[in-house]
């Protein structure tokens, strides 16, 4: 009995040993993070020295009405994409997941080129067409007598003008994954559904979103973090305005740590992204493992 | 079987871990281990970093053959691993662009990675001087220079007891207009000579706005405007600054605290506005940078905009080169209602960062002194205004605006307030102009909310300031 445990402790020692070098580049590159950014965040600091200042960085970020616009921008942002990414995505692999080989190809390689590109890049794209001094839009539109056109100007029109940069930018992804998962569904669900005569709707509704569901969860995750972290197209598109109209949570932990380095506070932003990711992927999360 | 699997397995971790210390042995150096190892004439060997935000083009002009913004610190590098004979130095230049100077500076400040020498306009990099970043060059500051360089240029530079930053040339700011729009829209006696900046009063400045509004021909300057208003950043915010003094306001308190909310700052936010919803300036300028009203002058769609001496030698620069349309470019003052014209310099100079590296700093001072008092390379300051009464006295002849230049300085008024975190008040003031142009905010509400928020950081930087906690 004793040997028996001995050689299964040594072949889970071999095991552990495998996965040793992951789990220390896990914890130096993540774990630490997180744990030196919760620490930060309870420090002022400058480029001498820190001083422990306790919950005052969040204390400040509470009565900073930007901190608050922020949060609500990021929470409409996340909203909006995902929920943009996930219809789009099932509508066009929905549509096309059956047809010629060839024809799907070429929709997916259509749909995947901006994912290719640099998000920079894009935003300069989208930047060249959209500035009202010298951008192409606004020219054709004083051209045609339509006078200024300043879509990122607008308080009302900035934030749908970057969630569809933002969409148009990462649905390519989805596609990608939900033509894969509806490929992947068994033939005989659909001979059995033409069979009993059923819509092409009623297939979509019935038997393919449903299949594909692990994949929206996933989808659905991974579009709720990177969104959150959007920061980018901010950036360069509209700085956060007009007026903090467009200011996201990770637009304005930026501006905390290295415009106005106040690290602390931007550490405060962090962790609070991480408590708020955490709170978003955990249930989602566990309904998979649960459906596992 | 077990025994070698387990050895071998061992062994591939050692490696791994050595790897991965190895790699994050030099860490706590930072900066300082690269330099150490045998040179040129067993010299040790030093290399240093030098940044700079694009100034000038060409070591002494712009028209040079390959004439880039680098050219001039790469050729005083040169020039000072010649004749140096302490070390074996050599000196890495890199241009920052000037709105990514904070971020670039902060990132490699918090990595322990700064620049060793800095060249850049004093104003933004106060903050470092507070912050405990740069060391002191008073030692490297000579009589002969403090006799050469105006004692106000030493004043900018000084923080408390200390200089920080030796200067090199300044930067004063001005409107630039376009005199062949303003002679087709009939505002002849508005031009000033060719090397005059010529001062208008409030009314003259209405009167040529409803010139160059009602008045342009059309088929020559299609989709132009006035003048030139920008909030989409911090950049060029000092015009912005400057036309919120227009109706008499101090701005700063004499204990450094913001004081725009009073009946004249309100006044000016109202004049900015008005001259916005009236259609005297470009569209959309809640969301134009400077970078895109500088472009639109020189493509002839504002009459007015914002200049110094280094930005209007390259427009000149540019037009002769072809590169941008040819007309007649020249310089006025910002007005102000009680008829004296508003005038600010930038005073441009070389800061050293502490790197932690003694050998460093002590060479990155040498070269700061070297490219700061070298007879040859200190006539570079003429593509701004030089510094140097010595140099202005050398060179007046070869540029007239120079008198013009001298002529304002007694109008000069100290725009930064030498207040700490300079850097993140400018952050405070564009979305305040946003709101005002937006017309999210009356006029009274908006410099009440900047002089709210402005003193804040203000408050908040006095206490981690190393000048003020000394």
């Amino acid at each position: 009995m004793k040997l028996r445990r001995n050689i299964y402790a040594k072949e889970n020692m071999t095991g552990y040993l495998f996965i040793l070098p992951q789990m220390l580049v896990f914890l130096l590159f993540l774990v630490y993070p997180i744990i030196e950014g919760i620490r930060l965040s309870m420090y002022r600091i400058n480029y001498q020295s820190e001083t422990f200042v306790g919950f005052d960085n969040y204390l400040t970020l509470i009565s900073d009405p930007v901190f608050f616009k922020a949060l609500f921008n990021t929470v409409i942002f996340v909203v909006f994409i995902v929920i943009l990414t996930v219809g789009f995505a099932l509508f066009v692999a929905s549509a096309i997941f059956d047809k010629n080989a060839r024809y799907v190809s070429f929709i997916r390689g259509s749909y995947y080129i901006p994912v290719m590109v640099s998000m920079v890049v894009m935003s300069m794209v989208w930047s060249f067409l959209l500035n009202p001094a010298n951008g192409l839009i606004s020219y054709f539109a004083r051209d045609m007598g339509l006078g200024t056109v300043n879509l990122l100007g607008n308080p009302k029109t900035v934030m749908p003008v970057i969630i569809f940069v933002t969409f148009a930018t990462n649905v390519g992804q989805a596609i990608i994954l939900y033509i894969a998962a509806m490929i992947g569904v068994p033939k005989d669900l659909f001979e059995a559904a033409e069979v009993d005569g059923a819509s092409r709707w009623q297939v979509i509704l019935k038997i393919l979103i449903p299949s594909v569901k692990p994949t929206t969860v996933y989808i659905t995750i991974i579009n709720i973090i990177a969104v959150l972290k959007i920061f980018v197209v901010i950036q360069l598109l509209t700085g956060g305005g007009p007026n903090n109209a467009s200011v996201t949570l990770m637009y304005y932990l930026y501006n905390n740590a290295f415009k106005y380095n106040q690290l602390g506070v931007a550490s405060a932003v962090g962790v609070i992204m991480f408590i708020i990711t955490l709170l978003l992927s955990v249930p989602q999360l566990k309904s998979m493992l649960q459906e596992k | 079987m077990f025994k070698k699997r387990l050895l071998m397995t061992t062994v591939a971790l050692m490696v791994i871990v050595s790897m991965i210390a190895g790699c994050s042995g030099n860490n706590t150096a930072g900066n300082g281990a690269a330099s150490s190892n045998a040179g040129k004439g067993g010299k040790e060997k030093v290399e240093i970093t030098a940044w700079l935000t694009p100034q000038w083009k060409g070591v002494l002009d712009a028209s040079e053959q390959g004439a880039d913004y680098d050219s001039f610190l790469k050729y005083a590098a040169k020039k000072f691993a010649t004749q140096y004979d302490k070390y074996d130095a050599s000196v890495k230049v890199e241009v920052i662009a000037g709105d990514q100077r904070d971020q670039l500076l902060n990132v490699n400040l918090s990595s322990n990675t700064p620049p060793d020498v800095f060249f850049e306009s004093v104003f933004p990099m106060g903050d470092y001087v507070h912050r405990g970043a740069l060391v002191p060059l008073t030692d490297i500051v000579d009589d002969e220079a403090k006799k050469d360089i105006d004692q106000s240029f030493w004043d900018a530079v000084t923080f408390g007891k200390d200089v920080y930053f030796y200067p090199f040339q300044h930067n004063p700011g001005t409107l630039v207009y376009n005199a062949d729009m303003f002679r087709a829209a009939g505002l002849e006696k508005f031009v000033g000579d060719e090397n005059e900046i010529k001062t208008w009063t409030m009314d003259e400045y209405q009167q040529i706005l409803d010139g160059l509004k009602n008045n342009l021909p059309k088929d020559k300057y299609a989709n132009a405007y006035p003048m030139a208003l920008y909030a989409v950043n911090n950049q060029g915010d000092t015009w912005n600054l400057a036309y919120l003094r227009m109706f008499g306001n101090k701005f700063f308190s004499s204990e450094g605290n913001i004081v725009l909310d009073d009946a004249n700052g309100a006044k000016a936010a109202a004049w900015l506005k008005k001259l916005y919803d009236s259609g005297y300036t470009n569209p959309g300028a809640e969301s134009v940078s400077s970078n895109d009203a500088n472009a639109m002058f020189q493509n002839q769609q504002l009459g007015i905009s914002f200049t110094n001496p280094i930005l209007f030698s390259n427009m000149k620069t540019n037009m002769e080169n072809g590169t941008s349309p040819k007309f007649d470019v020249r310089l006025a003052n910002i007005p102000s209602e009680s008829g004296d014209p508003l005038s600010f310099t930038y005073v441009v100079g070389a800061s050293v960062f502490q790197s932690g590296n003694a050998k460093k700093v002590e060479v990155a001072k040498d070269f700061v002194k070297f490219f700061s008092t070298d007879p040859e390379l200190v006539k570079s300051s003429k593509n701004g205004i030089p510094v140097r009464s010595s140099v202005a006295e050398e060179l007046k002849g070869e540029n007239p605006l120079f008198a013009a230049y001298d002529a304002n300085s007694k109008y000069l008024f100290n725009f930064t307030g030498n207040v700490p975190g300079y850097s993140q008040l400018r952050e405070v003031l564009y979305p305040e102009l946003q709101a005002l142009y937006l017309g999210q905010k009356t006029p009274e509400q908006m410099v009440k909310d900047y002089q709210t928020n402005g003193n804040k950081v203000i408050e908040q930087n006095k206490a981690g300031s190393v000048i003020y906690n000394k």
